[in-house]
């Protein structure tokens, strides 16, 4: 390292005097931690989009509009649908398909099938990235500490070496590995709030899909009968 | 219907603000890039300064290049200046000392050889003129003569009376010093006379301090007295106390002992009774034997008989009774 001890101690000087290994962590981990913040705000976006356009579409849902007009709306290529509508588009377009005087129980049973199917699509949509901020959020803290005792052993095998071992050898080498853990509990502290919070908007939003899909099946059901 | 359902998948696929999202991203790692460097920075400023303190105290040769750049150009800078005046001047004196005193001599001396021609020149013609008016140059100079000793006479009636005005001075001076003197010996006098007084205020204070000291010292002697008066009387009070409850013990035995009757002289029997607080007696050893068993038992049996024995309401004073010695004697 620097023969010269504690001449600078600047943030990028510790960087750039740390050693390879040390630096690859800090690499993984900057990388790491810019993908998941990159994941947090685009989650963010998703998640608040299909908020707005559930309490949307129930609202007008349960004004009494018309099914018809709702589909067509739902399926126009220009207008921007949320995840409740396509289930219900789904659901719909389902049992349209049926014609009129086929038995009622196995056209709910397709229909059903169907919205399920477009549920599922749809969690795997809202979930998609969650699991990358869970991973993030529990690992990034051990590689940095990985980065950090690796730092930690080269600065005591150079204080090896030394005749007389003063705490200004081994400060420098201890400083930039510390810069490491602190690099992954960067990353972790925001992914884990964040997925946490994620998790639990999401299973909020699937509740509110299951309880539209029996709803409208019992709607569409006293349409058939 | 294949195109609707076309059309569906198609838009699950359509993600809002992505890029947005990579920028805001972007951002939080500047931010947090800027505020390691500046508050690593910042804390980094103190342990500066103190290498320059330190290194200070060491040898020039290892201060310049320890320090920042500006300082050693400002330093060598008027080292050098200082340097260079001092030998221009002492050059400059030795020369102009050297040259002048070898022309100044030489002109002193040519001088006054000049001069001297001159008044002999002035010399010589007067007496080339003498053989012409000598009668009247010679009158002239008698009357010269007695102007002159008029003069003198006047300047030496001047002088008698300057240095009469002299001696009067001089006396006035003399009993104006001799004024001052005295006034001096009286300012002394008055001065010693003040510090003889602030000697007596000083002296008056200190007796006073040492008489108040006294006081005080008698005041602590006598609180002390008062204390140890107190402390002894207490003590005296708690003997009291003591020896009060050991009678009242004894007395309490004494009721219970059945004495064995005919028995010979004044035995005496001595018990070591340990007690419980409260009066409860927890063991009762002989501790000398009067010689008669019949009353040694008797009287222990009365020592059993007569508990709890009567303690002082005070548990500070239980101590006292913990291990009792108790002697009975046969007859009182």
């Amino acid at each position: 390292m620097n023969t010269t001890v504690t001449q600078d101690m600047s943030f990028l000087h510790l960087i750039s005097s740390a050693s390879l290994p040390v630096q690859l962590v800090m690499l993984i981990l900057v990388s790491i931690s810019f993908f998941s913040w990159w994941f947090i705000f685009r989650k963010l976006f998703v998640i608040r989009h299909e908020i707005k356009k559930t309490d949307e579409f129930e609202d007008i849902f349960w004004r009494g509009a018309d099914l018809n007009a709702l589909y067509q709306r739902a399926t126009s290529s220009r207008y921007v649908s949320g995840s409740m509508e396509r289930i219900f588009a789904a659901g719909f377009g389902e049992f349209n398909k049926h014609p009129q005087g086929t038995d009622t129980e196995a056209v709910m049973e397709s229909t059903r099938r169907a919205m399920r199917a477009t549920y599922q699509r749809e969690m795997d949509y809202l979930e998609s990235h969650l699991s990358f901020l869970a991973t993030v959020g529990s690992v990034s803290p051990y590689v940095g500490l990985l980065g950090t005792v690796w730092g930690i052993m080269n600065s005591f095998r150079s204080l090896s070496s030394m005749t007389q071992a003063t705490i200004a050898h081994v400060a420098p080498g201890i400083a930039e590995a510390l810069i490491a853990t602190a690099m992954g509990l960067f990353a972790a502290i925001p992914a884990v709030v964040a997925y946490n919070r994620y998790a639990s908007s999401t299973d909020q939003l699937a509740t509110r899909f299951e309880s539209f899909m029996e709803e409208l099946s019992n709607v569409l059901q006293r349409r058939a009968v | 219907m294949a195109m609707s359902a076309s059309i569906l998948r198609n838009a699950i696929h359509t993600e809002p603000r992505v890029l947005l999202a990579g920028g805001l991203a972007v951002l939080v790692h500047l931010i947090f890039v800027a505020l390691m460097i500046f508050s690593l920075n910042w804390k980094d400023h103190p342990p500066e300064g103190m290498t320059v303190d330190i290194w200070s105290e060491i040898p020039k040769p290892v201060q310049e290049p320890v320090k920042s750049q500006p300082l050693p150009k400002q330093t060598p800078k008027p080292e050098p200046q200082p340097e260079p005046q001092p030998p221009k001047p002492e050059p400059e004196p030795p020369k102009p000392e050297a040259v002048k005193p070898a022309p100044q001599p030489p002109k002193a001396v040519v001088s006054p050889p000049v001069k001297k021609p001159d008044i002999a020149l002035k010399q010589k013609p007067e007496p080339v003129k003498e053989t012409q008016a000598e009668v009247e140059e010679q009158k002239k100079k008698e009357q010269e003569k007695i102007k002159e000793q008029e003069k003198l006479k006047k300047e030496q009636e001047k002088q008698k009376e300057l240095e009469k005005k002299k001696e009067l001075e001089k006396q006035k001076e003399i009993e104006k010093r001799k004024e001052q003197e005295k006034q001096k010996e009286q300012e002394r006098q008055k001065e010693l006379e003040k510090q003889q007084e602030l000697k007596k205020q000083k002296e008056k204070e200190l007796a006073a301090q040492q008489r108040q000291r006294e006081l005080e010292a008698k005041a602590q002697r006598e609180a002390e007295a008062k204390r140890a008066a107190q402390q002894a009387a207490a003590r005296a009070q708690i003997t009291n106390e003591i020896s009060k409850y050991k009678a009242l013990i004894l007395a309490k035995i004494r009721s219970r002992i059945v004495m064995p009757p005919d028995l010979p002289g004044n035995p005496v029997a001595e018990f070591n009774v340990t007690l419980l607080p409260g009066g409860d007696i927890l063991d009762v050893r002989l501790s000398k034997s009067s010689g008669h068993a019949v009353f040694d038992s008797a009287v222990e049996r009365a020592i059993f008989l007569s508990k709890p024995l009567p303690l002082p309401p005070d548990p500070a004073l239980f101590n006292e009774f913990r291990n009792l010695n108790i002697t009975v004697h046969y007859r009182e």
